[in-house]
C-alpha cells in the first residue's frame, strides 16, 4: 500500500512506524506539513495516489486542518478529522465521554475568573485546572487553596491567549499513584501500561515509571466505549483507578507509544501496521463494491 | 559525523537517520533537526509550541 505520513517532527514513534512499513514493502510518502500548501480544491502533489494518510502532526492546530483537508481531497486519513476535533480539545473530549456514559471526572467549564473560582470552591481543595488544548501534562495546576486559585486564574486571564480564558476545572481524582495508558485501534486494546510517579502528574513525558498493565474486562469495555465516543481510530485512552471502577480522563488522537513500546512485549508498530493494512483493504473493497 | 550549527562541535549521528528527526548536541545541548541525510545537514530545531503533543 501507499502510505502518507503527516509530520513535522519524526519522533521515535514515527521511526518505529516508518521502519515497520518499509520492512513490509509498503511505499511511504513522508509529508512534512510545514512545506505543504493546502489548496481548497486541488490536493498537493504529495497526496496523489495515497491509499491512506496517517496523521502524526505534532502540532494540534496543524493536525486539525491537515486531516480536514485530507477528507476534502477524498484521501482516507487516520485518525479522522472528527476524532482529532474531539480529542484535541479537553472540553469536547469530556463532553463526548459523558454523552457516551463513560465514567469521567466531574468537570466544570467557566468563562470568567469569578465563575471559575465558584467552581473551584464548589469542588473543594485540591481540584485541578487544565488548559483546554495541550499535552504532556503541561500547564496543569493542582489547586490546594483559594489563594493559589486566585493567583492561577489571574495569571491565566492576564497572560494567556484566549483559550486560557476558557477555564476547565476538574475534580481531583485520588488515584493510587498511577494511571493507565491503553493503546487501542478502533477500541481494540493493543497494549496497556501503568504510569507511576510520586508526583500527582503521571505522564510518561513527565518522567513517570512505566510497567505493563493487564486490562480486566471492565477496562476493555471502557476503552471500547471511549474509542467509539470520539469516533475511533488509533488512540491512547487514559484511565485512572477510582474505587471499584475506572474513570477515563482523556483520549489522545496522535498518540505517542514509544514509552509503551519500551514497557511491553507486544510488537506495537507491527500491530498498528496490521490495522492500517486492514483499513486499506476495507477501503478498496468498498470502492470495488 | 557532522557539525553542530550552534556550537560547532562534532555531532555523532546514527545510521538510520530520518529527515525530520531531532538529535541533541552532546556538547552544548542544542536540539538539532535533521533536514537532509545524504549528506547529513542539521539546523536548529524549532522551539516547543504550546499546542504540541499527542
Amino acid at each position: 500500500m501507499n502510505v502518507g505520513l503527516l509530520y513535522s517532527r519524526i519522533r521515535k514513534d514515527e521511526k518505529l512506524l516508518l521502519s515497520e512499513l518499509r520492512e513490509r514493502g509498503h511505499d511511504v510518502e513522508k509529508i512534512d506539513v510545514r512545506k505543504q500548501r493546502f489548496n481548497l480544491a486541488e490536493a498537493p502533489e504529495a497526496f496523489a495516489d495515497l491509499d491512506i494518510v496517517v496523521d502524526r502532526c505534532l502540532a494540534t492546530s496543524r493536525s486539525l486542518y491537515a486531516t480536514q483537508f485530507c477528507e476534502a481531497y477524498g484521501v482516507p486519513v487516520v485518525n479522522s478529522h472528527e476524532t482529532a476535533e474531539i480529542c484535541s480539545d479537553k472540553v469536547k473530549n469530556s463532553l463526548a465521554l459523558e454523552a457516551a456514559g463513560v465514567p469521567t471526572p466531574n468537570t466544570d467549564v467557566a468563562f470568567t475568573t469569578e465563575a471559575a473560582l465558584e467552581s473551584i470552591e464548589e469542588f473543594g481543595y485540591p481540584c485541578v485546572l487544565k488548559p483546554v488544548i495541550g499535552s504532556w501534562g503541561r500547564l496543569m495546576a493542582k489547586i490546594d487553596s483559594r489563594d493559589a486559585a486566585e493567583a492561577i486564574l489571574e495569571h491565566k486571564a492576564t497572560l494567556g491567549h484566549y483559550e486560557h480564558k476558557v477555564f476547565y476545572v476538574q475534580e481531583f481524582v485520588e488515584k493510587p499513584g498511577r494511571d493507565i495508558r491503553v493503546l487501542a485501534v478502533d477500541g481494540e486494546p493493543i497494549a496497556a501500561m501503568a504510569r507511576s510517579s510520586d508526583h500527582w502528574l503521571t505522564n510518561a513525558a513527565k518522567g513517570a515509571e512505566t510497567e505493563p498493565f493487564e486490562l480486566d474486562a471492565r477496562a476493555e469495555e471502557l476503552v471500547q466505549q471511549a474509542s467509539d465516543a470520539v469516533g475511533g481510530g488509533l488512540l491512547g485512552v487514559d484511565l485512572m483507578e477510582a474505587g471499584d471502577d475506572y474513570t477515563v480522563h482523556e483520549v489522545n488522537h496522535t498518540v505517542e507509544f514509544k514509552a509503551l513500546d519500551g514497557a511491553v512485549e507486544t510488537d506495537i508498530a507491527g500491530t498498528v501496521v496490521d490495522w492500517l493494512e486492514q483499513k486499506v483493504d476495507a477501503e478498496s473493497l468498498e470502492v470495488t463494491a | 559525523m557532522t557539525e553542530c550549527v550552534e556550537c560547532g562541535a562534532d555531532v555523532t549521528l546514527h545510521d538510520d537517520l530520518e529527515v525530520g528527526e531531532i538529535v541533541d548536541c552532546t556538547t552544548c545541548g542544542a536540539e538539532l533537526e535533521v533536514v537532509d541525510t545524504e549528506p547529513p545537514v542539521l539546523e536548529r530545531a524549532p522551539e516547543l509550541e504550546e499546542d504540541w503533543g499527542e
